[in-house]
C-alpha cells in the first residue's frame, strides 16, 4: 500500500533524509520516532506528496507520486500538526469544499456520522475562529476522512486534544487499520505508539537506525532484558540525544 | 519609574533601527531600501523651482492662489480632525481607552506603575510617531509648494499640529471613559458634545459661506487683490474668533520666517500644555477600554499579514451562506471559486448594497444604450467626462486591482501543505484560486465597458462609431476582459512562488522603508509584465482595425482583430497557470525560510 525505496531528501547542502526504504501494508500503523530534526515531518511531507523528494521513488496504492500524483494523492489523507483550515468556512462548508476537490457524491451521508463522531454536529455552522484547537484538529480529521482515504499520514495527532479525544483519536486510528487503511504516524508520544502501532521505524539525522514490528524492534535493542519499552529502546537506539 | 518606561521605549527602537540596519545584509531589503530611498530623494525630496526660503506670501502672483490651496488643506485637515473627534463622540467603544500594544499591556498593567505613569508613557511612545510624520508631512507638503520657508520649522510646525490632536484625541477617551464610569447621564453628555461641535461647523460654515458671496459680488474686476482674500475672510470678526484655536495651532506652521515663528510658537504651545493638563489630570479606568482596543489592533494586523484587507474596526468574521450551490461533483476548480468567494469580507462589501448600486447603475447607463435616445444622455462634456472616468478606472482595475483582489493563491500560502496534497495538477490548483479575483476584476470592467458605450455616441467627427459598432466593441472588449485579468494576477502569484521571501516581507505592516521599496518594485514589474502582454495584443488588433476597416467596416474589423487577439491572450493565459502550477508543485515555503 505504501511503497517507498531509496527516499533522500535535500535542502540545499542539507540532507534532511538519506536512502529511506520502508513499506507499510494494509492493516499496519507504522510508528515513526526520532529525536527532533531527525526527518521525520520532510518523510511525512514526501511521502503525502507535499514537497517533490530529491531521490528515490514513493508508491501509494500502486501509484507512483512522481508520476501520476493525482491517482495517489486521491487515495491518501494527510493531517500536519497544526490545524490548517479556511478561515470564512465554516465546518460545514469545509466539508462541503473538500467533497467537491475529491469529487465524493455522497458526502451529506458520510458527514453526518463523521461530525458526530467527531462530536462537531453541533458546531456545524460555525467558522474555524469560534472553535477551539482540539476542535480544530478534529476538523481537519473529518476533512482527512471525508473520502475514505486507505492511505493515513498523521503528523502528531494527538496535539492538542482531550483526555476523552485522545481516547477516540487511537480507537479511529485502529479501527480504520483494521478496516483496510495503512497508516503512519510520527508521534514524540511513545506510550501512544505502544498502543496503536504495529510496525515502528526509528529515525535518527536522516538515516534508518531500526525498522519492524514492535516486538522485533524491542528485541534488537533489548540487549537480552524482557519487556524493554519502547521509551528506553528509543533511547538506546538513538543514543539518547538530538544529534 | 518613568526611566524604566522610557528605557523599554527607546531600547525597542533602538534595536528595532539596528535590526533594520543588519537585515539590509539581505539583498532584498538592501535593494528595497535603495529603491525607497530613491523615490524619497526624487520624487518628495525634490523641490523642482524652489531656492531659499519663501514664505508663504513670498512668491509675488503666486502669493495668493498659494495662500488659498494653504487655507483650504488646513481647513480640510481641521475638518477631517473634528469629524474624527465628533466619531469618538457619537460611536464611542464599548470601554473606551488608551492605545497600548499587547505586550505593553502584558507587562505595564501589573506592573507597580499608577495610571498617571501609563498615561505620560503612552504620551511620549506616541511621540515617536509623531516625530516621523511631522519629518515626513514637511517633506510631503513642501513637495506640492504650498508653503515655502524652511523644512525644519515646517516639521516643528508638524509636530505642535500633531502633538495637541494626539492630546486632544487622549482627552476625549478619557473622558468618554470617565463619563461612562461616573456619569448617569453619559448618553445626555455626548449628544451635548456632538451637538456643539455641529454648531460650531455650522456657524463656521455659515460665516464663511456668506463672506465667500459678499466679497465676491463686491471685487468683481478687483480680482487682483486675490492675494488678501483668504485674509479678509479670515480677519472677519466672527470668523476671527470662531476659528482661532486652530489658527493658533497652525501658526507655527504657517509663519513666514524665524520671527514669525517664535511669535507663533508661543500661545501654540500654551494651548499643548492645556491639553497636556486635561490628559494628565484626568482620572478614568482606561485599563479594560485599552486591552479590547489592543485586541482589536492585533486582529487587524494578523489579518494583513495574512494578505487579508483588515475588517473596519477589527471585526470578527461571520459565517455567511455560500455565494452559489457547490454540487459535491463536478470540475474541482469550481470549489476554489466557491471558497474564495466567501472569503470575500463582508464589513468591506454589503453584497445587498453592491448588487443594488449595480442595478442602478447599470439601469442608468445601459438603458440609454439601447434606447433610440442615445443622446439625451448628458452633455457632451459630460459624456466625455464619464469616458475618461471608466477609462482610467479600467486601467486602475488592470495595474492596481491585482495588488487588491488577493482571494487566490497569495491569501492560501498558510494553506499551502495542505492544497498540494489535493488530487489535482498544479495549474489546475492555481486556475482555481484565480478565478474569484478574476471574477471581481472582470465584473468591474465589464460594468466600465458598458457605461462607456451608452454615454458615447456617433457624434460629429465620429460618425462611424454607431450603436452596432460600441455593441460589438463593449462584446469584443468583454471576452478579452477576463483574459486581461486573468494575466495580470498570475503575475503577483508568480512572485510570490518564485520569491516567498520577498513576498512575506512585503505583506507584512511592520516592514519600513525596505518594504515600501519592494512594494515599489512589485507595482513596476506589474507595470511592465501589462506593457509587455497587454500593449503587443493592444496594437496589433488596433493594426488590424485600422488595415482591414476599409475593406470590410469597422464593426467586422473590430470582430477580427478580436478573433486574431484572443487566442493569443489565450495562449499567454494558458502557459501563464501551467508554469505558476509546475512553481507551485514544487514550492516549498519551508525551504525558503530555512
Amino acid at each position: 500500500m505504501i511503497e517507498v525505496e531509496a527516499l533522500t531528501k535535500r535542502y540545499g547542502t542539507f540532507t534532511a533524509v538519506r536512502s529511506l526504504s520502508f513499506s507499510v501494508r494494509p492493516g499496519e500503523v507504522l510508528g515513526l520516532v526520532g529525536p527532533n530534526g531527525a526527518g521525520k515531518t520532510s518523510t511525512l511531507r514526501c511521502l503525502a506528496g507535499i514537497i517533490p523528494p530529491s531521490e528515490g521513488t514513493v508508491r501509494i496504492a500502486g501509484h507512483d507520486l512522481s508520476v501520476d500524483p493525482v491517482a495517489a494523492k486521491r487515495a491518501l489523507a494527510f493531517f500536519p500538526d497544526e490545524p490548517r483550515l479556511f478561515e470564512y468556512l465554516t465546518v460545514r462548508q469545509h466539508l462541503t469544499f473538500v467533497a467537491r476537490i475529491y469529487g465524493v457524491a455522497d458526502y451529506e451521508a458520510l458527514a453526518k456520522p463523521l461530525l458526530e463522531e467527531l462530536e462537531l454536529a453541533e458546531k456545524a455552522d460555525v467558522l474555524p475562529g469560534e472553535l477551539s484547537r482540539g476542535m480544530k484538529q478534529k476538523l481537519v480529521i473529518a476533512c482527512g476522512l471525508l473520502h475514505s482515504p486507505s492511505v493515513m499520514f498523521f503528523d502528531e495527532p494527538l496535539t492538542g486534544l482531550d483526555p476523552l479525544g485522545i481516547r477516540r483519536m487511537k480507537d479511529s486510528i485502529v479501527r480504520r487499520a483494521r478496516e483496510g487503511a495503512a497508516v503512519v504516524l510520527s508521534s514524540h508520544l511513545l506510550h501512544l505508539l505502544e498502543e496503536v502501532c504495529t510496525n515502528v521505524l526509528i529515525l535518527k539525522k536522516g538515516n534508518k537506525v531500526a525498522d519492524g514490528t514492535l516486538a522485533g524492534v524491542a528485541a534488537q535493542f533489548s540487549n537480552g532484558e524482557a519487556d524493554v519499552s519502547l521509551e528506553e529502546v528509543f533511547i538506546r537506539a538513538t543514543g539518547g540525544s538530538e544529534t | 519609574m518613568i526611566g524604566a518606561l522610557l528605557y523599554l521605549r527607546f531600547t525597542s527602537l533602538l534595536n528595532l533601527v539596528v535590526h533594520r540596519i543588519r537585515r539590509l545584509r539581505q539583498p532584498k531589503y538592501l535593494v528595497g531600501a535603495a529603491v525607497a530611498a530613491a523615490y524619497f530623494y526624487f520624487v518628495l525630496g525634490h523641490r523642482p523651482g524652489t531656492g531659499a526660503a519663501q514664505g508663504i506670501a513670498g512668491v509675488p502672483g503666486f502669493a495668493g492662489d498659494r495662500q488659498i490651496g494653504f487655507a483650504i488643506i488646513c481647513s480640510f485637515l481641521c475638518l477631517l480632525g473634528l469629524v474624527r473627534i465628533a466619531y469618538a463622540w457619537i460611536s464611542p467603544p464599548e470601554k473606551p481607552g488608551l492605545r497600548f500594544s499587547e505586550p505593553e499591556i502584558a507587562f505595564l498593567f501589573p506592573a507597580p506603575v499608577t495610571r498617571r505613569t501609563l498615561i505620560h508613557y503612552r504620551l511620549l511612545s506616541a511621540q515617536i510617531s509623531i516625530l516621523f510624520s511631522a519629518i515626513l508631512m514637511a517633506f510631503l507638503f513642501n513637495r506640492f509648494g504650498y508653503a515655502g520657508g524652511s523644512r525644519w520649522l515646517h516639521a516643528i510646525g508638524w509636530w505642535v499640529i500633531l502633538s495637541t490632536y494626539d492630546l486632544h484625541l487622549n482627552g476625549t477617551n478619557l473622558t468618554l471613559c470617565r463619563l461612562r464610569e461616573k456619569s448617569r447621564h453619559f448618553l445626555l453628555w455626548r449628544l451635548g458634545a456632538v451637538a456643539a461641535i455641529a454648531a460650531y461647523v455650522a456657524a463656521v460654515f455659515w460665516c464663511a459661506i456668506g463672506l465667500v458671496e459678499a466679497l465676491l459680488s463686491g471685487m468683481g474686476s478687483a480680482r487682483s487683490g486675490s492675494e488678501h482674500f483668504m485674509e479678509q475672510i479670515l480677519d472677519s470678526p466672527a470668523l476671527h474668533w470662531l476659528t482661532l484655536p486652530f489658527r493658533i495651532v497652525f501658526g507655527p506652521y504657517a509663519a513666514a520666517g524665524l520671527g514669525d515663528f517664535a511669535a507663533a510658537m508661543v500661545p501654540a504651545l500654551l494651548i499643548l500644555a492645556a491639553h497636556y493638563y486635561w490628559v494628565s489630570g484626568t482620572e478614568a479606568r482606561f485599563e479594560e477600554g485599552s486591552i479590547a482596543l489592543a485586541e482589536r489592533r492585533a486582529a487587524i494586523r494578523a489579518a494583513a499579514h495574512r494578505g487579508d484587507i483588515p475588517a473596519m474596526g477589527g471585526a470578527v468574521p461571520k459565517a455567511r451562506p455560500g455565494p452559489f450551490p457547490l454540487a459535491p461533483t463536478g470540475v474541482p476548480e469550481m470549489a476554489f471559486l466557491w471558497k474564495n468567494l466567501l472569503s470575500i469580507r463582508s464589513s468591506l462589501f454589503s453584497r445587498r448594497a453592491l448588487v443594488l448600486f449595480l442595478i442602478v447603475m447599470t439601469s442608468m447607463f445601459i438603458g440609454p444604450l439601447f434606447s433610440a435616445h442615445a443622446s439625451s444622455v448628458g452633455s457632451d462634456a459630460m459624456r466625455k467626462l464619464v469616458v475618461a472616468l471608466c477609462g482610467m478606472f479600467a486601467a486602475y482595475t488592470i495595474l492596481v486591482g491585482p495588488q487588491l483582489a488577493r482571494q487566490d493563491l497569495r491569501n492560501d500560502l498558510p494553506n499551502a501543505d495542505i492544497l498540494k496534497t489535493y488530487p489535482m495538477e498544479g495549474w489546475r490548483i492555481a486556475l482555481g484560486e484565480l478565478l474569484a479575483p478574476t471574477a471581481i476584476l472582470t465584473a468591474i470592467l465589464w460594468f466600465l465597458l458598458l457605461a462607456s458605450a451608452s454615454v458615447l455616441d456617433a457624434g460629429e467627427g465620429a460618425e462611424w462609431l454607431t450603436k452596432g459598432v460600441r455593441l460589438t466593441a463593449v462584446a469584443c472588449l468583454g471576452l478579452a476582459a477576463p483574459l486581461v485579468c486573468l494575466i495580470q494576477l498570475i503575475v503577483p502569484n508568480w512572485i510570490m512562488v518564485l520569491m516567498p521571501g520577498w513576498y512575506q516581507a512585503s505583506r507584512s505592516r511592520v516592514g519600513g522603508i525596505e518594504t515600501f521599496g519592494q512594494r515599489l518594485m512589485f507595482g513596476v514589474i506589474q507595470l511592465l509584465f501589462a506593457l509587455a502582454v497587454i500593449v503587443p495584443a493592444a496594437g496589433a488588433a488596433w493594426l488590424i482595425i485600422f488595415s482591414s476597416q476599409w475593406v470590410i467596416g469597422v464593426g467586422p474589423a473590430v470582430v477580427l482583430a478580436t478573433l486574431v487577439v484572443l487566442p493569443i491572450l489565450a495562449g499567454e493565459a494558458a502557459f501563464g497557470l501551467w508554469w505558476l502550477g509546475e512553481r507551485f508543485e514544487k514550492f516549498d515555503l519551508s525551504t525558503e525560510s530555512r
